[in-house]
């Protein structure tokens, strides 16, 4: 990855830049400025003149370091450094965007605040399917088990919401 | 994590959003109130249907007729936005309507969608090659052919249409199948299908009637690709790259470039023996009505119940459009070969 990434940045003639980024708790990763240029809000920031360490106080280090690696592997797409990608290389990336939800509920949500702040459009899509995709095909009650959340509805309330739409109940799983 | 109480809406609409199945989202809209407020706040059935369907950007109203059906009141109300006082339940109808229209326009039984056959730009001769005998499946009835004539033209670029009605004001399709006609009567059995096929799709202009013969009252509010037409005689399928919705129940056919001479008189002529149409009809469920603003409709919810079920009123009134050709075909058949005097 790394050559592709030096290959990148002379085609362009942009300075091989890195950058540092600081977590909440103290951790810095050092990454390329096309890497971090993934994140809209860190590209701002480094047009408004911000070099050097650039701290993040929102995301800790351990999503922080699951984010760097998305934006590394997805660096080619969309942006200043957009190529035409082979069918098998978007084939590999689709296997490995599958890999990187496959985390339980709690780390999901924290990437979808990450990408959010950081503004990382792909990110946003890909953790949101995959948060939705806990929703898909399954019962209002399996909905509130998965996500601890409460039925607050009366028995009448909930009744009617589900006369409502009849067919979206009958075959649920 | 209750995201959609814990999180900004921007990212609970983001995932939310991802969800294209409207079951799914009145499914949603069962798991808590807060739940339901934001799938009916955000008019997440509503941006569902507009995405998969981008027709539905001339609907500006719905109607609903309450009829409360085995309950004490035995009057109907129509409700629109006339007589809504609040956007709640504006929002609230608009769920409740844009998540049946989701269902049926996703999971309505695919079936034949020509209700019946309107009219041709030319007939060679009627009524024996008349547009009524596209709808008919087969190519010969009796030992006679089955099949449309246009007249002939010298000119291969003179094109020439079949004019349709669907099934209901609304439906979604997805293809359109046509048979060319081998004309095996003719020596060397020519095909005489065209170079190209195209379809649109729309409804009759405000208080036009089917049977005048201004041009001028139909409105296409979508149009097709042309499709090449083989010259082979074969029911040729033409998959719409995405189902389109037709507002008003109307598909016109056209068929663009003639390729095929008839050596007896010299003339170019296009002939077909069948058209059929598939897709999802939502008769049953929806009907639409003009609006006052010019180009745009009234949704008409006729009922609530599952677009997926098939009605038995549906399939009694098919059988009687079927006994209803074949009574035609008979009228044909004997305009061809009358009854001749026993000598």
């Amino acid at each position: 990855m790394d050559q592709n990434l030096v290959d990148l940045t002379e085609k362009l003639s942009l300075s091989s830049n890195k950058i540092v980024l600081t977590s909440s708790d103290g951790d810095s990763f050092e990454i390329h400025e096309a890497v971090a240029r993934k994140s809209q809000t860190i590209a701002e920031m480094l047009d408004a003149g911000c070099t050097g360490t650039i701290p993040l106080h929102n995301v800790t280090g351990k999503i922080l370091d699951r984010v760097i690696d998305y934006c590394i592997t997805h660096v080619k797409e969309d942006g200043p450094f957009e190529e035409e990608e082979e069918a098998e290389e978007k084939e590999a990336k689709k296997k490995w965007d599958a890999e990187f939800v496959k985390v339980d509920l709690e780390t999901i949500f924290e990437l979808i605040l990450a990408a959010n702040y950081l503004n990382i459009k792909g990110l946003i899509g890909l953790t949101s399917q995959a948060v939705a995709d806990h929703i898909k095909d399954k019962t209002p009650e399996d909905v509130r088990e998965i996500f601890g959340i409460e039925n607050d509805f009366t028995p009448e309330e909930e009744e009617a919401v589900r006369n409502e739409h009849a067919w979206a109940f009958e075959d649920s799983k | 994590m209750d995201f959609v109480k814990n999180l900004d809406a921007d990212m609970s609409l983001a995932i939310l959003s991802c969800l294209d199945d409207p079951s799914d989202l009145v499914r949603a809209s069962a798991v808590s109130r807060s739940w339901r407020h934001f799938v009916i706040k955000y008019s997440l059935s509503k941006n569902l249907c507009l995405k998969l369907f981008h027709q539905l950007t001339s609907v500006d109203r719905i109607i609903e007729i309450i009829n409360e059906a085995g309950g004490s009141s035995s009057s109907s109300l129509i409700m629109d936005d006339t007589t809504s006082t609040t956007t709640r339940l504006l929002l609230d109808r608009e769920h409740r309507v844009y998540a049946l229209l989701a269902k049926g326009c996703t999971s309505s039984p695919i079936k034949s969608c020509i209700a019946d056959a309107i009219t041709a730009s030319t007939t060679d001769r009627l009524p024996e090659e008349s547009i009524f005998n596209t709808l008919d499946a087969r190519d010969r009835f009796g030992f006679t052919p089955s099949y449309w004539s246009s007249t002939g033209h010298h000119n291969t670029s003179v094109p020439e249409t079949l004019l349709y009605k669907l099934k209901g004001d609304l439906c979604v399709i997805n293809e359109v199948s046509i048979q060319p006609l081998q004309a095996n009567f003719h020596p060397g059995a020519p095909i005489y299908s065209s170079r190209y096929v195209r379809f649109r799709f729309g409804h009759l202009v405000n208080n036009s009637r089917e049977d005048t013969e201004d041009e001028n009252k139909y409105v296409w509010t979508h149009t097709s690709q042309e499709f090449p037409m083989a010259q082979e005689n074969r029911l040729q399928s033409f998959k719409l790259p995405e189902p389109v919705l037709c507002i008003g129940g109307y598909l016109l056919v056209e068929f663009l470039g003639r390729v095929q001479i008839c050596d007896i008189d010299g003339l170019y002529y296009i002939c077909v023996s069948h058209v059929k149409v598939m897709g999802r009809s939502l008769a049953k469920s929806f009907g639409v009505v003009d609006s006052d603003i010019s180009g745009k409709f009234a949704l008409k919810v006729l009922s609530y119940g599952d677009p997926q079920e098939v009605d038995e009123k549906e399939a009694e009134l098919g059988i009687r459009e079927i006994r209803l050709r074949i009574l035609r075909q008979y009228v044909n058949f004997l305009h061809r070969y009358p009854p001749v005097e026993p000598l």
